[in-house]
């Protein structure tokens, strides 16, 4: 008898921090709060389309009764895809549950030179980089910039940014954008990739990335370029990056229903636009340390946070943009690397579908793409806990096991070498006897992750070859008439 | 009625702000002299809890609260000290810039400059260049500050530092800048007076930068 019933031969181990009755509570903590307090909406369009919907419109205060919640929640879709623009299926990314992609982080003002190690502005040039390195990482699943770059015209960063990552990997790309018109500018990037609007929305080749902001409040551009999403069916983060303690209570419990109350007045928004467009919410989830009055990105609570609230989020039917492998370190040490493992390892263990801010350090101010490589390895050591323990007939080995009997030893078995490959193999972790260590030049960790990102920097050529004539003269196009527009407006953050 | 001014410090440093304004007045009422109220009594107290705050004994929010004490006890007195006796408590102006709508920070600095004893008009965010100058015509503020949190925004604050030289009333007013990306060096590149790294230090830098100018 071979098969077995209801019989589970794999599980990945995933912990679980709420109860089910937690989630329950903080879901209707969610409802409680944005059905008596509301959110503000500073956005004639957005309160129109909500007080359509249903719901009580004061000023720019919005109130939500929750069936207007749980019919958002009703049309979210279970499962969406997002395609390398290449037209391969390698580096395809199925948002639903129980897949995991990690990446980099968006827009810190620094970064950490590859060549001097020093912090500096972030550049242009530094945007490429960040794409061609992350295209060579195996665990980077997604990616964005670790920058905002500070070497072209203000207000141009987000556009510039997509223009030279996109072209320089497949990998794809989570964007961002200042305001409507920069978003509208990348959107047609994403198209000139695609080949036409059509096969973008069957293709859809990168994902927007947007913030509320706490307490409560959705700024006119965050959701004027939600809206936008939804409307191109543009696969969206909308997301605030909740301070606990200082913009959302100090409790966890408490910053938990903050932070998914004003996310979901963007699910809502993208839902009533456009039903069954893809939105995941989630964000930046920590405390302000209140000796130093920094945003802590080190914190063990960031860990716990995003966890809870990965599944609290899972909880309402939606995919969860997470956080790990990022720090408050100022350089590359120990200090990053224990931070990084320990967030690393419990996104993994939470489920989380996309986990963000891979690099990120000094409080997320600076970039650092050697951080993102040493994450890269941490990811791959986290999944291995994850996949779990295969239990079969083949894996359990009883006969392998009879076969060679008491003493002696695997190493001639046809087993071992049908299965030995499973183990996993570092390539940053030193593993060497202490007299070859010597012998290769006393290398620490830090040296190898520094030799291994200038290894990719200068070797790893990337797709930039292979982008269609069109796409790329298109993509000159789009920033001509990107630096044209901006010379006739004065919009967010760059007047 | 006495009054007893080591009773307003540790009221002070426990952050008591109903208990320190019944303090205030009633030290008031005992016709104890405001400027030794302040200099004898608040002061030492937030002098105290700043100390405390380095050392890693009191954290914000409890200083925060010190903060606020501070300030309702400053209401009582600002409208009976002299300009002379007011000394480094005056008054700040403070905004984040245009296209700017980072918040927490900015009011983190209003709030600890309340307890070196300033009167704070906090003017809120993404203020437009000219609410600053006007904001600056009307408190006539000791102190303009202004916070980017942006470095697409940052270019705001030296342009607001121009308007205020057009409009005549740059030497009137010291003009600080502060927030994530700003550095030292840009904060002397646009002709501001000072940069604050954070919000203790920015209360720190104002202190010394009037006392030096005093002397
Ligand atoms: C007058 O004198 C002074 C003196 C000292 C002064 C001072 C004035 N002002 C501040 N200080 C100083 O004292 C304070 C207390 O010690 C300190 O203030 P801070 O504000 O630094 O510290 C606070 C106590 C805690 N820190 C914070 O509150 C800021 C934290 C981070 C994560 C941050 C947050 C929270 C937010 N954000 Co934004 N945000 C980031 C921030 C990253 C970071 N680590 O700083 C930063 C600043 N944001 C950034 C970006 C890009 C953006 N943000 C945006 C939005 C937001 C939220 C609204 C979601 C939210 C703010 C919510 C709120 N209620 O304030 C967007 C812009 C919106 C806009 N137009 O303003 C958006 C463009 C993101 C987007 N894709 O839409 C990045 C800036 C990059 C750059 N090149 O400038 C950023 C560094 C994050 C990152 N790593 O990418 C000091 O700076």
């Amino acid at each position: 008898m071979k098969t077995r019933t209801n019989y589970t031969t794999y599980q990945s181990p995933q912990f679980s921090i709420l109860s089910e009755d937690q989630k329950e509570r903080i879901y209707n903590g969610m409802l409680r709060t944005l059905q008596y307090t509301g959110a503000n909406v500073h956005h004639e369009g957005a309160r129109e389309l909500f007080k359509k919907a249903g719901c009580k419109v004061d000023g720019v205060r919005v109130y939500f009764p929750s069936e207007v919640i749980t019919n958002a929640l009703a049309t979210v879709p279970p499962v969406t895809e997002i395609f390398p623009w290449d037209g391969t299926t390698e580096k395809k990314i199925t948002v639903e549950k129980n897949r995991s992609y990690f990446g980099p982080g968006p827009t810190p003002p620094n970064f950490i030179d590859t060549e001097t190690l020093e912090r500096r502005k972030y550049l242009r040039k530094d945007a490429s980089l960040v794409a061609r390195v992350c295209d060579a990482l195996p665990n980077m699943g997604y990616v964005q910039s670790l920058g905002s770059i500070s070497d072209v015209t203000n207000g141009l960063a987000d556009v510039y940014e997509f223009a030279d990552m996109v072209r320089n990997t497949t990998t794809p790309i989570m964007s961002w954008s200042f305001d409507k018109e920069g978003c509208r500018d990348i959107h047609r990037m994403g198209i000139a990739m695609a080949g036409s609007e059509e096969e973008f929305r069957q293709r859809p080749n990168y994902i927007f990335y947007g913030e509320p902001i706490s307490p409560l409040v959705s700024d006119y551009h965050a959701i004027d370029k939600c809206m936008y999403c939804a409307e191109n069916r543009i696969p969206q983060v909308y997301s605030p990056c909740a301070i606990g303690g200082g913009t959302v209570p100090a409790t966890h419990a408490g910053q938990l229903v903050v932070a998914l109350s004003e996310s979901m007045v963007g699910v809502i928004a993208s839902q009533l636009i456009s039903p069954g467009t893809c939105v995941i919410i989630g964000g930046v989830q920590s405390i302000l340390d209140m000796q130093y009055s920094i945003y802590s990105y080190g914190a063990p609570e960031l860990s716990l946070l995003s966890a809870a609230h990965t599944e609290v989020v899972h909880h309402c039917g939606l995919p969860m943009y997470s956080q790990s492998g990022c720090t408050d370190t100022k350089k590359m040490d120990m200090q990053s690397a224990m931070e990084a493992s320990l967030s690393i390892n419990a996104a993994m263990m939470s489920g989380a579908n996309f986990v963000h801010d891979n690099g990120y350090t000094e409080s997320g101010l600076t970039g650092d793409v050697f951080q993102t490589v040493l994450d890269d390895e941490l990811i791959s050591m986290a999944r291995v806990i994850e996949r779990g323990v295969e239990v079969n007939e083949e894996t359990m080995a009883v006969e392998q096991i009879n076969n060679v009997g008491p003493g002696g030893h695997y190493l001639y078995e046809d087993h071992t070498m049908n299965w030995f490959r499973e183990h996993w193999r570092p390539t940053l972790m030193n593993r060497s006897s202490y007299e070859d260590w010597v012998q290769q030049g006393e290398k620490t960790l830090k040296d190898r992750v520094i030799e291994k990102t200038r290894d990719l920097r200068d070797n790893y050529e990337g797709p930039r070859a292979k982008v269609p004539a069109r796409a790329d003269e298109e993509i000159e196009k789009i920033l001509k008439e990107a630096e044209e527009r901006i010379k006739k407006e004065q919009p967010a953050g760059k007047k | 009625m006495s009054y007893d001014l080591g009773k307003i410090t540790e009221t002070l440093i426990q952050g008591k702000v109903d208990r320190l304004t019944e303090l205030t007045q009633e030290a008031i009422d005992s016709n104890a002299e405001p400027a030794k109220i302040l200099n004898e009594g608040l002061l030492p107290g937030m002098d105290n809890v700043g100390e405390k705050w380095k050392n890693g004994e009191m954290f914000m929010p409890e200083v925060l609260r010190c903060a606020k004490a501070m300030s309702k006890s400053m209401d009582i007195l600002r409208p009976r000290l002299t300009e002379g006796e007011l000394g480094s408590a005056g008054t700040l102006v403070i905004g984040t810039v245009a296209g700017d709508l980072h918040d927490i920070g900015k009011d983190l600095v209003g709030m600890m400059f309340e307890g070196a004893g300033y009167k704070v008009i906090n003017i809120g965010i993404d203020q437009p260049n000219e609410n600053f100058v006007n904001a600056a015509i009307e408190h006539k503020p000791d102190v303009l500050g202004m916070s980017a949190l942006l470095t697409t925004t940052m270019p705001r604050m030296g342009e607001v530092v121009n308007s205020l030289k057009e409009a005549g009333i740059r030497d009137q007013i010291t003009v600080m800048v502060g927030g994530a990306p700003v550095t030292e060096e840009y904060a002397q590149e646009i002709g501001a007076d000072l940069y604050g790294a954070n919000a203790s230090t920015a209360v720190d830098v104002t202190r010394e930068y009037f006392a030096k100018a005093k002397n």
